[in-house]
């Protein structure tokens, strides 16, 4: 998984509601809710070399959002106070778990997701 | 009904994670620092006042809950809960409690498999597993949550956890109830052997499954069931507990529904032993029923501390709903409730609640209740 995940390319930032993203090409935006104990929607699909912005926005408490093995960590705002971004271009198939990285409470550990970077071609999303 | 044969599966249930070789090679190439770790401290508090009619008001410091957790490695972690209830202990229940309501280890292997083996809240309604106080509308916890889905609910066991495409799911082998304790008012309440040298003769299976297609509802149905009668042999006494739940939300709006049943085999020969026993039937039903339907607007919605919610929630609740054969249900315990109130959030994790409750029952001799609750909770 670390191996893999070394192949994306990740940009993390946390923005107030309305910021600029950073430059570049339009990356398609992926709304991600975060509430004790899970977020929605807890796989995210990604094309091979697609990339994606997520939009993280909590429901509730400050969370933590880390992808494993990409080294990669930010937090989300408390509810109403804005949203964390984080870019990831699917540079390479495989799936990469992300999970809350503030422990929230006692559900905390069942707050994990995955993105699945799909191989060139293959149908779903 | 006994299952002493599958005492094996419970056992290996608990030990997979240290024969699995593939989740092993994973954690192999894991790059992330940070490991082990542990803290930061967490937890949360609940503070009660409660004025009933024709009583005397009381506050209460209903409770105070540390959480403590630490991360051996990425997918090895430990979660603890202990909970100091009514801020003072001296042996009883009913002056205060310290117990530990939770307390796992997690084996974290991929997402549609992990392992969980410890002290685990049972995966049984919306409460149970997300019972802290901002989590929920109304100073005290729901009386379905309280009375057939006995919550706080927690007890040893071991079993697995995770996610496939929209569903998410629990099982777990734990030790099962102790029918001796049930009684008519409170239902199974009394019987959980809340990981206490707890005898586990017989196994107790619970599971619970989640379907979340779409961001605004979350759909749930839960199972417990086990033989519980290991205290007095000769009975027979199985407990099965259904559940049913929705949560919707979206913009302003939040609805909450939940159902839940209780059903207990052998009854009649349960309450037969215990009167023998003490001298007093304790008229324990074969089934238990009660469900709860809630409507919450936030009608200040600006983000805390500009955040308030109103709510009313309808609950019905029968420790008595079907007796067995020669016994005759107390309809005092025939109950429904009108719960109304407000929750402000001067913070998202911080929640002033006052509510009113007027709690009736079906008994001509027993009058309907009048409850003011003010309530002040927090969770870090």
């Amino acid at each position: 998984m670390g191996a893999r995940a070394a192949f994306a390319a990740i940009l993390l930032a946390t923005s107030p509601p309305g910021a600029a993203p950073a430059q570049g090409p339009a990356p398609r935006i992926v709304e991600v809710t975060a509430e004790r104990f899970e977020f929605w929607p807890s796989e995210i699909v990604v094309a091979h070399g697609e990339e994606v912005e997520l939009r993280i926005r909590s429901d509730d408490t400050m969370h933590g959002f880390r992808i494993v093995g990409a080294g990669t960590n930010l937090l989300i705002p408390k509810r109403g106070k804005g949203y964390a971004v984080a870019r990831f271009t699917g540079s390479q198939p495989g799936r990469y778990t992300f999970e809350c990285s503030r422990m929230c409470g006692a559900g905390h550990n069942f707050m994990r997701g995955v993105l699945v970077v799909r191989p060139a071609g293959a149908a779903g999303r | 009904m006994r299952l002493p044969c599958l005492k094996p599966w419970f056992l290996a249930c608990a030990l997979a994670p240290l024969v699995l070789g593939t989740p092993w090679s994973a954690v192999a190439q894991e790059t992330d620092s940070g490991f082990p770790t542990t803290g930061p401290l967490s937890g949360y508090m609940d503070f009660h006042f409660n004025k009933a009619d024709g009583e005397d008001p009381v506050l209460d410091f209903h409770r105070f809950v540390l959480l403590l957790n630490h991360g051996f490695s990425p997918r090895l972690r430990f979660v603890g809960e202990l909970e100091l209830e009514h801020a003072f202990v001296e042996g009883l229940e009913a002056s205060g409690e310290i117990e530990l309501e939770q307390a796992y280890i997690d084996f974290l292997l991929s997402r549609p498999l992990n392992v969980r083996a410890g002290m685990l809240l049972m995966p049984v309604g919306i409460i149970n597993e997300r019972h802290e106080p901002p989590v929920y509308n109304g100073v005290e916890r729901p009386f379905v949550d309280t009375v057939i889905v006995p919550s706080t609910w927690f007890d040893v066991g071991a079993g697995v956890h995770g996610e496939l495409g929209a569903w998410r799911y629990r099982a777990y082998a734990v030790a099962p109830l102790n029918a001796i304790e049930f009684t008519a008012e409170e239902g199974i309440r009394g019987g959980r052997q809340k990981g206490s040298q707890a005898n586990v003769r017989n196994i107790a299976y619970t599971a619970r499954a989640e379907y979340r297609a779409i961001r605004a509802l979350t759909l749930g149905a839960s199972v417990w069931t086990g033989e519980s009668s290991f205290a007095a042999p000769r009975l027979d006494t199985g407990v099965t507990v259904g559940e049913l739940d929705a949560r919707f939300r979206r913009n302003r709006l939040e609805l909450r529904w939940q159902f839940a049943q209780v059903a207990i085999s052998d009854a009649a020969r349960l309450n037969d032993v215990l009167e023998r026993t003490t001298g007093v039937s304790p008229n324990i039903a074969r089934t238990m029923r009660g469900f709860y339907s809630e409507a919450a607007y936030r009608v200040w919605n600006a983000g805390a501390p500009r955040d308030l919610v109103a709510f009313v929630r309808y609950e019905n609740f029968d420790t008595q709903f079907r007796m067995p054969e020669g016994f005759v249900p107390l309809k005092e315990f025939d109950r429904d409730a009108w719960v109304t109130g407000l929750t402000y959030y001067p913070d998202p994790d911080l929640a002033v609640k006052a509510d009113y409750v007027y709690l009736r029952n079906q008994s001509g001799l027993f009058p309907n209740r009048h409850l003011f609750n003010l309530g002040l909770g927090w969770w870090f």
